[in-house]
């Protein structure tokens, strides 16, 4: 492996702007690191650098650890997006620096110099000032001078970001022939997919400060794992879908199998749906379709731009029963790409009824698809699903706020044993002294995750996560991993030995712990720390809640019975910190 | 009323027409240009006039002759060394100043700046009288001085102290927003390149900012030279010994010697004449580059 990062995390004033990063990339691998800004991708490509220091976890280079090795010795090269070229040295001195960092004899100096001019199309800029090129060239002297010493990586910081287009393109292609032509082992950072897809081997994207995907661009487009890759790499419309063993359905009617990529579990559950723009068909009638049928719409907005038209079509009589995961905020629309082709197949004006087909659906294999807010009358409905918290992590999921009166929630009249009605996403209640009845109460008539809310939480900056049972362990680590991949929080696995346990038993609590924490890594992409304690389980995780800034708890189960007694401390009172609270029946065995 | 339609169909025109001035901004750019120079002329060119006027007054014997008086020649002498000593010094505090408010962060980097920027603030009088309450002989380290018979006030070592802490934040000021505009990119491409700390500071840094240092130092000699107030409380006014060429000015001028203390005022002047064709060349050939 060139670049070996390690659950790197850098923190900005407290706050972690690289969160718990770990990543691989191998010998002439070209890895593009893709995120808006913000997202923490220049900060790592400094970490690599060496221009900043990391306060948690290790970076190696070749399998030589660096990470407290001063930036000067550790033989990288850097491309900053303002070139930052030595504005009162030529060309020429420009790119033999670092070759006299290091005593290089003249004559070898003008060789080097020369080889590299050409490998950048610069021949006979030596002695031009930088203020005297174009920005393109610049960028080349730049890339130029980085590679003068031979460095083993070589590093870009965004460094189309300041060209006009024509010029980036053609300086996209240089830099990728140049590092083909030396092999070497190469790390982008942009905010721009089109230049990812057009640079990458591998694509990581980063959000938050987070790695939530690596892969192939191909992969990434076509599989992605998570709503943000799914709407940052290219355009996406996400839909809520209910997904069950025959297929996949909006609403009332089932969506063709066949269409349908992704996780397909045994239960019935709420999906998130991701269709292409460029997936979408339109037809004059249902019948028309080639594809499954999905809705039927209005086009609202049509563009023309050039080998694709752009349309907007707002759903219809389908839109009672197809729920947009509300991906743009505007309303029940559709984006949609057609070719040319499908154009002239079928012509469209603005204002006309459509129907709706889909070729291919991608589902998300996410457990937290949306949220319902659930109370005992309409006022505390409405006023939880206004609750600042939980706007803000819809409006980051991309996801809807459901509201939902449940009377069995109101005082006195608790009847919680029908299972009546189905839950969706994870049921939001108020936090009150009697939360805990609220929370068993609704465990016992079907939801899953059940949100406990305190009025006026802030975001959360460090999310502890802990199961009571083993049977809850995957679903808390998936549910852990859908929320944190959308937090700036840092996340803290909490295992907790009950008071007394032999000394000889440690060991064996040390393992678990590290397998938590790598199935974490390796099935849910979840990079986590990991903090063991002994004591009595409910006494601890107060406490540690207690010595944490704005947490918010993650608690998996698989028993409703005994939650009360259990989790005393914790549930007893009116709960003080955001609770998400993961119930997994434990799968009978057959 | 035909007339004053005529006139302001004219001046529609002449308004409207583009490419070329029209008559209302063409009078507002001679009224403001008037007014600058006016001002310049009253402020500035006048009094230097009078002093040219007056020191030729008696002719070009009675010009020279004044500087070949010792005491003047010592005023120059002393003027000329103080300036030495201190702009070199506070070059070196500039730099430093300027680069760790530039690149760091750090506690208190706003109370440094704002100590940076003291000296302008208070009056020189203050500044040298502080001088003399901690180094006179009734001040706070007075008789310890007295006793290792160092003398600082009414000497030279006051007389650059309290020019030194005069001109200190003239290098930092101009320094500190251009380091910050340039920014830390060219440094670190250095470091990643391979290069130490200091081969970045000279190979580098320096360069980068050269021309505002050179102007920064500009300043800090034509106020070095020039100081009268601090240099004033400080220095003694012994002929010979502790007067600098303004201190020397007012003392001839006290004494009814108009030549004289036109004469030298003239050398001064000319001093800061060439001070500012320096600086001008500077800003012509320096930031052209850029």
């Amino acid at each position: 492996m060139s670049i070996t990062l390690d659950q790197v995390t850098k923190r900005y004033q407290g706050a972690p702007v690289v969160n718990d990063v770990s990543l691989e990339i191998g010998d002439g691998e070209f890895f593009v690191l893709l995120g808006p800004s913000g997202s923490g991708k220049s900060t790592l490509l400094r970490a690599i650098a060496g221009l900043t220091g990391v306060d948690h976890g290790r970076i190696a280079l070749h399998g030589r650890d660096v990470t407290h090795t001063a930036a000067r010795e550790r033989g990288v090269g850097l491309v900053f997006q303002n070139y930052a070229l030595f504005r009162h040295m030529t060309v020429a001195d420009n790119i033999e620096f670092a070759l006299r960092v290091r005593r290089v004899k003249r004559a070898e100096r003008v060789q080097r110099r020369k080889e590299l001019l050409r490998l950048v199309a610069l021949e006979g800029m030596d002695e031009r000032l930088p203020a005297q090129l174009s920005g393109g060239q610049q960028q080349r002297v730049a890339v130029a001078r980085a590679l003068a010493h031979k460095p083993e990586v070589l590093l870009l910081d965004e460094p189309f970001g300041a060209l006009d287009a024509k010029i980036r393109e053609e300086l996209r292609r240089t830099i990728r022939q140049v590092q083909r032509e030396l092999g070497i082992t190469t790390v982008l950072v942009t905010h721009d997919q089109e230049e990812a897809f057009a640079l990458a081997d591998r694509i990581g994207v980063m959000n938050l400060g987070r790695l939530l995907e690596v892969g192939r661009p191909d992969e990434l487009y076509k599989r992605p794992a998570t709503r943000f890759v799914a709407t940052f790499l290219g355009a996406a419309n996400l839909l809520l879908a209910r997904q069950s063993k025959d297929g996949i359905h909006f609403g009332n009617h089932a969506v063709n199998a066949r269409a349908v990529e992704g996780s397909v579990s045994g239960r019935e559950h709420e999906v998130v749906a991701v269709l292409r723009p460029e997936e979408i068909e339109l037809a004059p009638t249902r019948e028309a379709l080639t594809s499954s049928y999905l809705a039927a719409g209005t086009v609202e907005e049509l563009v023309f731009t050039g080998a694709l038209e752009r349309l907007r079509v707002r759903l219809t009589n389908g839109s009672a029963e197809v729920q947009l995961a509300k991906s743009n905020g505007d309303g029940e629309y559709l984006e949609v790409t057609r070719t040319q082709h499908e154009q002239r197949a079928f012509e469209v004006q603005r204002g006309q009824h459509v129907a709706i087909g889909v070729r291919r659906i991608h589902v998300l294999p996410t457990p937290l698809s949306s949220f319902t807010a659930c109370a005992a009358s309409d006022a505390e409905v409405e006023h939880l699903s206004r609750q600042p918290l939980l706007v803000e992590l819809a409006a980051r999921m991309k996801t809807r706020v459901a509201t939902r009166v449940e009377p069995a929630l109101a005082n006195g009249s608790r009847d919680c044993s029908s299972r009546s009605g189905k839950f969706v996403g994870a049921a939001v209640v108020a936090a009150q002294p009697d939360s805990l009845k609220d929370i068993e109460c609704l465990l016992a008539r079907g939801a899953e995750e059940v949100f406990v809310l305190p009025p006026n939480a802030p975001p959360p900056q460090r999310v502890l996560i802990h199961w009571a049972d083993e049977a809850a362990k995957s679903a808390t680590l998936a549910v852990s991993a859908s929320l944190l991949r959308h937090l700036s929080a840092e996340a803290i696995y909490v295992d907790v030995m009950p008071q007394g346990t032999a000394e000889s038993q440690r060991p064996h609590g040390m393992r678990a712990l590290l397998d938590a924490r790598s199935e974490a890594q390796a099935v849910h992409g979840l990079e986590m720390r990991t903090e063991l304690r002994v004591g009595n389980v409910s006494t601890e995780l107060v406490r540690q809640l207690g010595e944490s800034v704005d947490p918010l708890l993650i608690l998996g189960i698989s028993q409703i019975n005994g939650l009360a007694h259990r989790f005393a401390d914790l549930l007893a009172s009116t709960p003080r910190w955001p609770m998400l609270i993961v119930y997994r029946e434990p799968e009978v065995q057959a | 009323m035909m007339a004053s339609r005529a006139t302001q169909i004219f001046v529609d025109e002449h308004a409207t027409r583009p490419g070329r001035d029209t008559l209302t901004t063409a009078f507002v750019r001679a009224f403001f240009i008037g007014v600058s120079l006016l001002f310049l002329a009253a402020l500035l060119f006048a009094p230097l006039a009078t002093v040219f006027t007056m020191a030729l007054e008696k002719g070009y014997e009675a010009y020279l002759a004044s500087f070949s008086d010792p005491d003047t020649g010592a005023a120059i002498r002393l003027t000329l060394l103080t300036a030495a000593v201190v702009v070199p010094i506070n070059t070196v505090f500039g730099l430093a100043a300027a680069w760790a408010i530039a690149k760091f962060e750090f506690r208190g980097k706003s109370f440094l700046i704002t100590l940076i920027d003291l000296p302008l603030a208070v009056s020189p009088v203050i500044s040298g009288l502080v001088y003399v309450l901690l180094f006179g002989l009734q001040g706070w380290f007075g008789l310890w001085l007295q006793e290792h018979d160092i003398s600082i006030v009414f000497a030279l070592p006051g007389i650059i102290l309290a020019t030194m802490f005069v001109t200190f934040p003239y290098v930092a000021r101009e320094l500190i927003p251009l380091m910050q505009q340039l920014g830390n990119d060219e440094e670190e491409a250095a470091i990643t390149l391979g290069a130490g700390a200091w081969m970045t500071f000279f190979r580098v840094t320096l360069p980068k900012v050269r021309w505002g240092l050179v102007y920064g130092v500009i300043l800090c000699n034509a106020r070095a030279m020039g100081e009268f107030g601090a240099v004033s409380v400080v220095s003694g006014h012994i002929r010979g010994v502790t007067n600098t060429m303004p201190l020397h000015i007012e003392i001839l001028y006290n004494e009814y010697n108009f030549v004289g203390a036109f004469a030298v005022a003239s050398l001064l002047t000319l001093l800061a004449v060439l001070t500012l064709v320096v600086k001008s060349l500077v800003e012509r050939t320096g930031y052209k580059g850029h």
